[in-house]
Order: C-alpha cells, then structure tokens, then sequence
C-alpha cells in the first residue's frame, strides 16, 4: 500500500491521535494503517510522545500549598 | 441622613467587609432608596450583593474542598507549565482555588469542574502573571512561520528512522521532555499540556485559550511538532537511539 489514503491518513493523524474524529473517520484511518506501515510508524511516534509529556508531566503539588489553600478558605468563609 | 449612615454601616460588615466597591455602593443604595421613601433594609439585601459573593456555608465548603482539592495536583502541573517555577505556580494555584470558592455558586453541578479550574487557572495567568514574563513570541506566536520556529515537517523520515524515533522518545528521561516543553512558546505548550496530558477536547481547549478550534490544532501540531524536533536532537545528541546498549547513556 503506498498512495492510497495517506495523505488523508497523515493529515488527520493528530486528531485520531485526541479521539477528535467521527467514528466513520476514525474507522477509515484504523484501515489504512492496517496496511501501511509508514503511517503507523507515524502514528506510534504519536502516541510515544503523548506518553512522554504525560509521564513528564506528573507533578505533586507541594504539600504545604494545601494546608495554605484550606487555611485560606477558611479565612474567606469567616470574612463572609 | 444619620438614620441613612446607620443603616449602612449596619449592613456592611454582614455582607462583605473586604469590598470598599461594594460597600460604597451599598451606601450609595442606602441614600438613594432613603430620600424618597422608608428605608426597607432586609429588602435591598438581595439586589446589592452579587452573586458569588453570598455568604459561604459549611456545606458550601465542605463540597467545594471535596469536589476542587482533587484537580490541586494537576492544576499545579499546570501551572509550572505556565509560570515555569514553583514558587510563581504555587501562588497561581492558590489565587485560582481562592476565585474559584468565590465563585464557586456561579457553577453548575454536573457540568465539568475540572475544564472550569483550568479556566479560571487559565484566565488569572493571562491576567496577572503573563503580563510580567517576557515572551518575544507573544501575541503573534501563531502568525509565524514554521521555518520561523525552526519548524521543519519531515516528510522525509524512513520507516526505520521513525521506529527509531519512537524508541528514543520512549527512552528519553522525564527532564528531557520537561526541559523540551518549558522551552517550546507559551500556547504550544498549554495547547499540548491540555490535550495530551488532560485529555480535553479540542472544544474545551478553545473554550480555556479563548481562541477557535481551528487556531488549537495549529497550536497542537506545531507544538508537537517542535517537542519531536527538540526531543530528537536530544536524543542524538545523547547517543540515545533504538539500539539496547545505550541504557547506561548519561
């Protein structure tokens, strides 16, 4: 399979990626990468990245900024 | 006139001691609704305070700390994306948990809490703290060219370099990836903070950045794009690639 679909495929790789298409379309793209290596390369370069961000990502919020946030609350719920 | 300031200055502190608008508008209330006829204080109550500002339950609080406090460590990664230090992302999250209580009657159950943090989160940054960072990109980031980012699309790229990409970003540490992101503009990041570590729609994204759905692609891909492009010098640079001997690159 080389021609057939990749453009289409390449173009909308990203939102099949986000779950953004409609089923029809996201069913099409499933297709054609059933049979084309080069976009499922591309796909599962996609997919790696999002993994990185999110491990990347997974922050703890320090815990003295609870205690300040629940401080502060209650500060503004006896100010009321 | 005397009867006026009495009544006034009773009422102010039950509602919002900290609000000099309020209570001047309250005053002003006060005078206008004494000139011409009785003054009926408990009447004028509900007119003058604004929603949102109403007194807080312990049911209030109790729900919001039960419902907000879940998203604080998200919010907080959040905000190192956009303040990109701790201590600037501490106080933002605090200012957003402490508009958000404020608000918190304007919201409505059962719609998304979270998508509303992150545009309250979202909207203080722009307001209070984007203002104070220097960003030469700013304003007109999504104007600009790729080759202006250093943008370059490979169509190019092989099968087996692609596999080999792939390898490498899934080998690359968490700071590599951070350091990548925290230097990529402003709304690439929060677009692919949003969409890839969060999950939210493209529709929610555009209605957190203000901006259409359109212009939230265009900040995805070009965003994801840098990160593949920034990621993969990383990698080279490092000798990190697909081969199982580069394990103990440092």
């Amino acid at each position: 399979m080389t021609d057939c679909g990749c453009d289409k495929a390449k173009a909308e790789l990203e939102e099949y990626l986000h779950n953004e298409l409609a089923k029809a379309d996201a069913a099409d793209i499933a297709e054609h990468m059933a049979n084309c290596d080069d976009c499922t390369g591309e796909h599962e370069v996609g997919v790696v990245l999002t993994a990185a961000v999110q491990r990347a990502c997974k922050e703890k919020a320090p815990e003295e900024l609870r205690n300040e946030v629940l401080l502060k609350l209650r500060q503004i719920q006896a100010t009321h | 006139m005397t009867m006026t300031l009495t009544v006034s200055q009773r009422k102010a502190p039950i509602r919002n001691a900290g609000f000099e608008a309020d209570t001047l508008t309250q005053e002003l209330h006060s005078l206008l609704m004494t000139t011409d006829a009785t003054p009926e204080p408990e009447a004028t109550v509900p007119e003058v305070v604004p929603p949102g500002k109403r007194v807080i339950s312990d049911e209030t609080r109790a729900l919001f700390e039960d419902q907000a406090l879940q998203y604080m460590d998200q919010l907080y990664a959040a905000a190192m994306r956009m303040t990109r230090n701790p201590s600037d992302a501490a106080d933002l999250v605090q200012e957003t948990f402490v508009k958000a209580y404020q608000a918190f009657g304007q919201f409505t159950q059962g719609t998304n809490l979270k998508a509303w943090l992150y545009r309250i989160q979202t909207n203080t940054f722009i307001n209070n703290y984007r203002k104070n960072q220097r960003n030469p990109y700013q304003g007109t980031i999504d104007e600009l060219e790729d080759w202006q980012l250093g943008n370059a699309e490979s169509v190019t790229q092989s099968t087996s370099t692609r596999s080999a990409e792939a390898e490498a970003i899934d080998h690359l540490p968490d700071s590599a990836v951070k350091d990548a992101l925290q230097s990529i503009p402003e709304d690439f990041r929060l677009a692919v903070y949003f969409a890839d570590v969060e999950g939210f729609s493209y529709q929610e994204i555009a209605d957190i950045m203000k901006t259409p759905v359109g212009t939230v692609m265009s900040r995805l891909h070009r965003g994801r794009r840098l990160l593949r492009d920034i990621l993969a010098d990383y990698a080279r640079d490092r000798g990190i690639s697909s081969a199982p001997a580069t394990g103990s690159t440092k």
